[in-house]
C-alpha cells in the first residue's frame, strides 16, 4: 500500500511540474503577443526614444518571440526566471519579498476560517435550534455576498474613523522602532485585525455552509442512528463520528481555498496597503513587466498545486480506499 | 458549551481591546507625513523613473544649481546650490563653476568637482541607461550619446571646473544640470550592475535629508541631515512618505491627521475636504491638459508606409467644426466644477512671457460647425440624421483609456454634441498600455488623452512633423511654418525673440486646430495647515520642502 501511495504521489508530482511548465509557457507567449510595450514608460518629451530603445535591447525585447521563449525555457531549467524590468532585480528576489507576507497572512486567515467555521457548525448542530440555524445560515450568506472592498471600507469607517480603535492601513506604526518587543508584536497584530477580518469572514461563511450541510447529511446516516441507539453520548457522536466524516469532502475545497489565498488577496491588500502577491501581480501586469508577470503566475500556480497536493495527501492518509480507486 | 463560547468571545474582545489601546499613537513630532500611492523601487537618482522616485531622489541629490518658479515672468530662475557661483564666457562656449566647499556626503566625505564630472559621465553612459540618457546633445558627445569627458570638462581645482560647449550648440543650463552623485560610492561598481547595487537602496546623499529607514511598500523615512549645507535650525526633522495604494484610505488618513499632504485629489472630494478646518486645498493648473486627438493622416495608409490625408480629419475646416461642435465649457463646469481652464493650445498660461493671450479657445457654436462641415461637402442628403460625403457617412470611433472618469464623462458629452451636428461617434474604451501602444503606432483616428507640460517649455516632440523628432505628435500634424519655428527656437536667439516665436506658433496651431484642446486639468493638492512656509508652484510640490516648518 505504501509503495502505491508513493507511486501516486510521484505521478502527481510529475504531472504538476508539466502543468506548471505549460502554464508559464502559455502565459509567456500570450503576454508577449498582447498589445502594449514595457518600454513605453521610458519615452518622454525630455528623453526622446533613445532610452526606451536601449532598454528594449538590454532585455532582448526586439528579438522574435520564439527566440525569447527558447532562451526563457533554458533559463527556467537553470532556475532563473529573469530580471524584473521595473525592479531591476531577479524575479524571485522580488517575489520572495511579497510572498513572505502573503504566506503568513494567508495561513493565519486560512486557520481562522477553518477553526471558526467548524466551531460555529458544531455549536449550531449541538443546539439543534432551527431559529439559530436559520440565523447563522442567513448571516453567513449575507457576509459571503458582501464584496471585500465594501466590507473593508465599512470596517475602516466603523473601527478606524469613527471608533478610532484600529489603524486605517499599513503593517506597522511609524514609531514601531521605538516600541518594546511586546509592543511591536501587539502593533503588528493591531494592524492586521481589520485586514484579517475582511479576508476571513467570507471564508468562514463558505466553509460553514459546506461543513453544516455535510454534518446534516452524515447525522442522518444509518451508522449514526445505530450509535445513537447503542446509547453513545450525542457530544461524542458529533465530535468523533459526524465531524471527521463531514470534513473529508471539505479537504479538496480547503486545498483550493488555501491555494487562492496564497496567490494573493488583491482587494484586501490594496485597501489596507499591505505588501502581498495580489498587488504585485496586478502591478506587474499593468506595467508590462513580463518576467515578473510570469514569475507571479508561476508562484500562484505552484502554491495552488502544492495546496491541492497537500489536500490529496491528507485525503489518502484519511481514506485508504482512495488509493485503490486511483490505481484502478 | 455556551458559557465556553461566551468566555472565548469575551477573551477575544478583551485581547483586541488591549491591542487597540496598547499600540501607541503617532506622537506627530517634528515630522511631515506625505501620502503616496506607490512605493519607490530605488533611491538611485540614475534610475528614478517614477514621479515619486524622482521627487525623493531630487531631495537626496541636489544639482549644481537650484531652480525656482518666478510667478511674475512664468519661468524658472536659477539660484546657487552646490555651485556657489558660475561665469559664462562671452561667446557662451564655456561656463566656469565654483563649488561650495562645505558640501558633505552623508558618510562624511566632501563633495568635489570630480563628483560632478563623474555624475555627467555616468548619467550619459549608454551601459547605465539612466533616466537622463540621451539629453546631453548640447555637450561634446560620442556617437552613442556618452559625454566626451576630456573635451567637455576641465577640472581646475577640487572646487572649480569648466564645462565647454561645442560650436553652434545652444547651451541651456536648465536642460543639462544633473543631480550630483557620489563618485567614491559608485566608481568601483560595474556600470551594468548599478541598479542592483546596495547604494541604490541605501544611498549616500548630500541633500537636506538623508534616508533613515525604508520599509518596502510601507514607508520611506527621510531625516534631516544635520551636516548638510542646507540644514537650518527649525527644519522639519523627518519627512515620511507613507505608501497607501487605496485612494479612499489616503483621504480618510488625511482627514484623520495621519497624513499631512496628498497630491492628485479628485475634484469630487474637494467640497468635503474644504469643510475640514485643518486642511488647505490648492488646485494647481497648467501642467496637464486634456485634448481630443484627430489623426490628420489616414491610419491604414500609414501602416503601409504611405502618407495620405485622413478622410475625416485631414481637413482644417472639419477639425475646426469638431472643436466648435463640442461644449468644452459644459464638461469643465459640470465635472471639474470650474476647477480648470479652457485650453486654446498646448502652451500653458503658466508661461506668462510666451503665452499668447489673443489666442482664445473656439466657442461652442453648433450652427457654425454645421456650416463649416457643409462647406467641406458633409451634408445629410438622405435625411437619416448622419452627414455624408461621396456616399460615406461621417461615422468614426473615439478611443479613450480605462480608469479616467473625467475622460469617460467627456466622451459621453462629446458623443451627444457630435450627434446633434449629424456626426456619429462610437466611444471605445481601451486598456491604457494598449491605448498608448496604438498612439505610438498612429493606429487611431480619434482619441481622448492628456499631455503633461514640461518645464522649461518644449514643443518639438509634440508638434514636429518628422515622426522621429516629433515622436509625441500622435495626430501627425504637419506644417512647414511650425517646423521652422520649432527649429528656430533651438538656435541662439534672445528670450524676447523666443517668446515672440512661441506666440506665433500658438497662432498657427490655433488656425490649424490639429486636435481639439479641451481644458487644463488641475492637480489638487491638500495639506494640513500645521505645515507652514510651503510654496506650491507649477515647478513642483516637494521641491524645497526642507524650507517647510511646522506649527
Amino acid at each position: 500500500m505504501k509503495s502505491n501511495i508513493v507511486k501516486i504521489l510521484f505521478t502527481r508530482f510529475l504531472s504538476s511540474l508539466l502543468t506548471l511548465f505549460l502554464l508559464v509557457s502559455f502565459l509567456f507567449i500570450i503576454i508577449r503577443l498582447s498589445p502594449g510595450d514595457p518600454t513605453d514608460k521610458y519615452i518622454s518629451a525630455k528623453l526622446g526614444s533613445e532610452l526606451s530603445e536601449k532598454i528594449a535591447e538590454k532585455f532582448s525585447l526586439n528579438e522574435p518571440v520564439t527566440d525569447q521563449y527558447f532562451s526563457f525555457v533554458a533559463n527556467v531549467f537553470r532556475g532563473d526566471m529573469g530580471v524584473s524590468y521595473n525592479y531591476r532585480l531577479p524575479v524571485f528576489e522580488v517575489i520572495w519579498e511579497y510572498f513572505s507576507f502573503t504566506f503568513v497572512f494567508a495561513t493565519i486567515s486560512f486557520f481562522l476560517q477553518m477553526s471558526l467555521s467548524i466551531g460555529l457548525a458544531l455549536c449550531v448542530m449541538k443546539r439543534r435550534s432551527k431559529r439559530l440555524d436559520n440565523l447563522v445560515t442567513n448571516a453567513s450568506l449575507f457576509i459571503y455576498s458582501i464584496p471585500a472592498f465594501v466590507l473593508g471600507v465599512a470596517l475602516i469607517y466603523i473601527f478606524s474613523v469613527t471608533l478610532n480603535l484600529f489603524p486605517i492601513s499599513g503593517l506597522k506604526s511609524l514609531d514601531y522602532d521605538y516600541f518594546t518587543f511586546f509592543s511591536q508584536v501587539l502593533d503588528k497584530l493591531h494592524h492586521l485585525v481589520l485586514p484579517l477580518i475582511t479576508l476571513t469572514l467570507a471564508g468562514i461563511a463558505l466553509f460553514y455552509k459546506y461543513i453544516k450541510e455535510n454534518m446534516d447529511e452524515i447525522s442522518h446516516q444509518t451508522f449514526i442512528l445505530n450509535l445513537k441507539a447503542s446509547g453513545m453520548k450525542e457530544d461524542v457522536i458529533l465530535k468523533k463520528h459526524v465531524l471527521p466524516n463531514s470534513l473529508r469532502p471539505l479537504i479538496s475545497v480547503a486545498g483550493v481555498e488555501l491555494g487562492i489565498l496564497l496567490g494573493g488577496a488583491l482587494i484586501t491588500e490594496v485597501i489596507f496597503g499591505l505588501p502581498g502577491m495580489g498587488r504585485l501581480t496586478v502591478d506587474s501586469i499593468l506595467a508590462r513587466d513580463y518576467p515578473l508577470v510570469v514569475g507571479c503566475v508561476f508562484t500562484a500556480g505552484a502554491v495552488m498545486i502544492a495546496a491541492n497536493f497537500l489536500a490529496d495527501i491528507i485525503k489518502l492518509k484519511i481514506d485508504k480506499r482512495l488509493v485503490k480507486g486511483i490505481l484502478n | 458549551m455556551n458559557s465556553k463560547i461566551i468566555n472565548l468571545l469575551l477573551l477575544t474582545f478583551i485581547f483586541l481591546l488591549v491591542i487597540a489601546c496598547d499600540s501607541k499613537q503617532s506622537n506627530q513630532k517634528n515630522r511631515i507625513v506625505i501620502g503616496i500611492s506607490a512605493d519607490v523601487q530605488t533611491f538611485n537618482s540614475l534610475f528614478a523613473f517614477s514621479y515619486e522616485e524622482g521627487a525623493i531622489a531630487d531631495l537626496l541629490y541636489p544639482g549644481l544649481l537650484d531652480f525656482r518658479w518666478n510667478e511674475e515672468k512664468g519661468e524658472l530662475d536659477s539660484y546657487p546650490m552646490i555651485a556657489k557661483s558660475w561665469q559664462w564666457a562671452e561667446d557662451s562656449s564655456l561656463i566656469k563653476f565654483t563649488l561650495r566647499d562645505d558640501v558633505l556626503w552623508s558618510d562624511g566625505k566632501k563633495l568635489t568637482a570630480s563628483d560632478v564630472v563623474f555624475s555627467y559621465d555616468i548619467f550619459s553612459d549608454p551601459d547605465v541607461q539612466s533616466r537622463l540618457y540621451g539629453i546631453f546633445n548640447q555637450l561634446f558627445t560620442e556617437s552613442d550619446g556618452h559625454i566626451d569627458i576630456e573635451k567637455t570638462f576641465n577640472v581646475i581645482s577640487p572646487y572649480e571646473f569648466e564645462i565647454r560647449f561645442p560650436e553652434n550648440s545652444v547651451p541651456d543650463l536648465i536642460k543639462i544640470v544633473v543631480p550630483v552623485i557620489p563618485e567614491h560610492v559608485f566608481k568601483n561598481v560595474s556600470r551594468e550592475q548599478l541598479a542592483n547595487h546596495e547604494s541604490s537602496f541605501n544611498p549616500v546623499s548630500s541633500g537636506a535629508f538623508k534616508l533613515k529607514k525604508w520599509e518596502r511598500n510601507q514607508s520611506i523615512i527621510l531625516e534631516a541631515d544635520r551636516n548638510s549645507f542646507l540644514f537650518k535650525q527649525g527644519q522639519v526633522s523627518e519627512m515620511i512618505f507613507k505608501v497607501v495604494p487605496d485612494y479612499t484610505s489616503r483621504m480618510l488618513q488625511l482627514k484623520k491627521g495621519e497624513i499631512d499632504l496628498v497630491e492628485l485629489v479628485k475634484v469630487e472630494d474637494v467640497e468635503e475636504l474644504k469643510k475640514e478646518e485643518q486642511l488647505v486645498v490648492v488646485p494647481l493648473f497648467g501642467r496637464e491638459y486634456d485634448y481630443i486627438g484627430w489623426n490628420n493622416i489616414d491610419t491604414d495608409s500609414f501602416s503601409r508606409g504611405k502618407v495620405k490625408s485622413n478622410k475625416y480629419f485631414g481637413n482644417i475646416n472639419v477639425r475646426k467644426a469638431m472643436s466648435m461642435a463640442i461644449n468644452k465649457k459644459e464638461i469643465l463646469e459640470e465635472y471639474l466644477q470650474g476647477l480648470g481652464e479652457l485650453a486654446a493650445s498646448s502652451v500653458s498660461p503658466i508661461f506668462k512671457s510666451s503665452y499668447n493671450y489673443e489666442v482664445r479657445p473656439y466657442e461652442y457654436d453648433p450652427d457654425e460647425a454645421k456650416r463649416l462641415l457643409a462647406l467641406e461637402g458633409w451634408k445629410d442628403e438622405d435625411r437619416d440624421g448622419i452627414l455624408e460625403k461621396s456616399m460615406e457617412e461621417f461615422k468614426f470611433k473615439m478611443y479613450y483609456p480605462v480608469g479616467n472618469p473625467l475622460r469617460e464623462y467627456a466622451v459621453a458629452v462629446v458623443k451627444n454634441n457630435l450627434n446633434s451636428v449629424g456626426i456619429e461617434m462610437i466611444p471605445e474604451k481601451m486598456e491604457l498600455g494598449t491605448f498608448i501602444d496604438n498612439l505610438y503606432e498612429r493606429k487611431l483616428d480619434s482619441w481622448v488623452a492628456g499631455f503633461g507640460v514640461p518645464i522649461p517649455l518644449d514643443l518639438k516632440p509634440y508638434w514636429y512633423s518628422d515622426p522621429n523628432i516629433g515622436f509625441l505628435n500622435f495626430a501627425s500634424y504637419n506644417n512647414v511654418e511650425t517646423d521652422k519655428i520649432l527649429d528656430r527656437l533651438e538656435t541662439k536667439i534672445s528670450n524676447e525673440r523666443k517668446n515672440e516665436l512661441i506666440k506665433e506658433f500658438q497662432k498657427i496651431i490655433h488656425q490649424d486646430e490639429p486636435v481639439t484642446f479641451l481644458y487644463w486639468t488641475p492637480n489638487i493638492i491638500v495639506y494640513n495647515n500645521r505645515i507652514k512656509n510651503i510654496r506650491i508652484t507649477p515647478y513642483g510640490v516637494l521641491v524645497h520642502c526642507w524650507e517647510w516648518t511646522l506649527n
